[in-house]
């Protein structure tokens, strides 16, 4: 067992490996630049110039502390954003590239079935997902302390845990991609357009009359924000995401046994 | 006992029926030769049998078990070995981590012995690969673990002549063994020279299948002449010869009746053929066997029935 995830994993740890160092630092640069930042601009004067949508879809909630700046610049954009997409477009690669360049034949005349081959790839997955969040927390722990805004430690381990079934959720989407088209180009791109697309749904979604559409997107069942200032974590929130994702492999599985390669 | 079964297997793809209703049998322990140009439909029919796309209408089974159920068949693919006719293998990654990869889901109990017949550079990257050599690693793939069937389609494309000579004594050996071998083909001297039996596909409809002694049988002999002196061509007009060309070096020959040199495939009796030639003086006689490429062309064609 878990053969296929094995060789997919170990494919998959350089790049993660880099992609959690290029995170990092991104990490490292929001934390350098928060004290001029806030020297210059005191508080939340320059949100007031935004206009509402803006700080609607990126879920700016304050800026005027080093939690409320880093959960925009850094858990909206970076790991909502940057990094969803980055995992759904990773999964929808898994599938459709070995169809598209002809090496499915050869994986599926081995004795395993299509069933499996989804979910050892998906689970391949899990390397970026997992090595993503390790560098980052420290950087920002040290990072905090040395700008002398300490950020609490239970909340950032709380905002990295938390992400892990929202990134998941949103490699499901491009796991289901990868197996309905068989051209990887347009897989992937598929799935870069329906997780972006959701997560501007859910955002200005919000607060209307059309707010019940957003609970499709997995973008809010993690509040970056929520956790950070508050300090509560939303694990019937996580669960959603795990149900989530579980119902996207199983279907991406039944897809994937039915159809012709 | 039968190694693979097709009855009326069929696939159609929205316009184009890409297999027709085939309905053959491949015997274990045979080496079977699935012939057919490009685009006939052999590939079509390899991807029926190891599920990778579903039949239309019939059934198919290979080692006992159906082809559409997904746990019989996946009991089959641990005694089946299979090359596809692409390389199909990550770019990426060296030929070890590939073979390492097939190793810890199907087994290598033969994988030293078979990387001192086909020895692809193992620490290179695929990517690196010439034709050959992703062959040959795929060759390895396929026999790794011991097979009873293997099912090759086009294996012998990108070796040179020194490696289809050791890959064609490979499988004889292998059917001395007592493994089943069907592979597909558009190199007729490889599948005269290998196989049992042959089954010719065109545009998705078997058109026969027999022997191939009897097909080369049935391809008849191609005869030369060279004469000193005009042969009137008409003796050549009779029931079994095809393909017939004819040329005169004799200026005052009329080269509409008379010869002096010709080439044609011939399917009746020799003997009848000398004895209309007795009266004339020949430089020189040839009778050869006719390439298979003729027979084939002959089934193509459609023009000339055998």
């Amino acid at each position: 067992m878990f053969e296929i995830a094995r060789y997919e994993g170990r494919n998959r740890l350089k790049g993660s490996v880099y992609l959690s160092i290029g995170m990092a630092l991104l990490a490292a640069l929001v934390v350098w630049v928060y004290p001029s930042f806030s020297d210059a601009l005191g508080g939340d004067e320059l949100l007031e110039a935004y206009p509402e949508e803006m700080l609607q879809v990126f879920r700016i909630e304050t800026m005027a502390s080093l939690e409320g700046f880093l959960a925009f610049e850094l858990y909206t954009f970076g790991w909502i954003v940057l990094l969803g997409l980055y995992v759904a477009y990773a999964a929808a690669g898994a599938i459709a590239d070995d169809v598209d360049r002809g090496r499915m034949d050869t994986l599926l005349a081995m004795p395993i079935s299509r069933a499996r081959l989804v979910a050892e790839k998906f689970f391949a997955l899990s390397v970026p997902i997992l090595v993503v969040n390790l560098l980052t927390p420290p950087v920002l722990l040290v990072g905090s302390r040395l700008i002398d805004e300490p950020l609490a430690v239970g909340d950032i381990v709380a905002a990295h845990l938390l992400s892990i079934p929202y990134l998941f959720a949103c490699a499901g989407i491009g796991l289901l991609c990868s197996v309905v088209f068989d051209r990887v180009g347009i897989a992937q791109r598929v799935a870069l357009a329906v997780t972006f697309a959701l997560f501007l749904a859910e955002s200005l979604l919000a607060e209307t009359d059309a707010e019940a559409f957003g609970a499709i997107a997995p973008m809010r069942y993690y509040d970056p924000n929520e956790i950070l200032l508050e300090g509560t974590y939303d694990l019937v929130g996580a669960a959603v995401l795990v149900g989530m994702t579980v119902a996207l492999l199983v279907v991406s599985q039944l897809v994937f046994r039915r159809s012709d390669i | 006992m039968t190694a693979i079964e097709l009855e009326g297997l069929t696939k159609e793809y929205d316009e184009v029926v890409a297999n027709d209703a085939l309905t053959f049998t491949v015997e274990t322990g045979e080496i079977f030769g699935f012939l057919g140009p490009n685009g006939a439909g052999k590939t079509t029919t390899i991807r029926l049998l190891l599920g990778f796309i579903s039949p239309t209408a019939g059934t198919a089974q290979v080692l006992g078990r159906d082809v559409t159920d997904e746990s019989a068949l996946l009991e089959a693919k641990r005694r089946i070995g299979y090359l596809s006719d692409e390389p199909g293998f990550d770019e990426g990654m060296t030929g070890n981590a590939i073979l390492n990869l097939h190793a810890s889901i199907k087994g290598d109990s033969r994988r030293e012995e078979l990387l001192e017949l086909f020895d692809p550079p193992l620490d290179r990257r695929v990517r690196e690969y010439s034709q050959g050599n992703a062959r040959k690693l795929g060759i390895v793939t396929a026999f790794m673990h011991d097979p009873e069937l293997v099912i090759l389609d086009e294996p012998t494309n990108g070796l040179d002549p020194l490696m289809r000579q050791r890959f064609a004594d490979f499988l004889r050996a292998e059917r001395q063994q007592g493994v089943t071998v069907f592979f597909s083909s558009h190199n007729l001297s490889e599948v005269r020279r290998l196989c049992d039996r042959v089954g010719i596909i065109r545009e998705g409809e078997l058109v026969t299948i027999e022997p191939v002694d009897a097909l080369l049988r049935r391809s008849g002999k191609v005869i030369r002449i060279r004469s000193a002196d005009p042969i009137p061509i008409d003796i050549l007009e009779r029931a079994g010869v095809h393909d017939l060309e004819t040329s005169v070096s004799n200026a005052d020959a009329d080269p509409s009746t008379a010869f002096t040199e010709c080439v044609f495939t011939f399917t009746g009796d020799i003997n009848a053929v000398l004895e209309g030639l007795s009266d004339h003086e020949l430089i020189d006689l040839a009778v050869e066997e006719a390439p298979l490429e003729d027979v084939f062309m002959r089934f193509y064609g459609g023009e000339d029935d055998v």
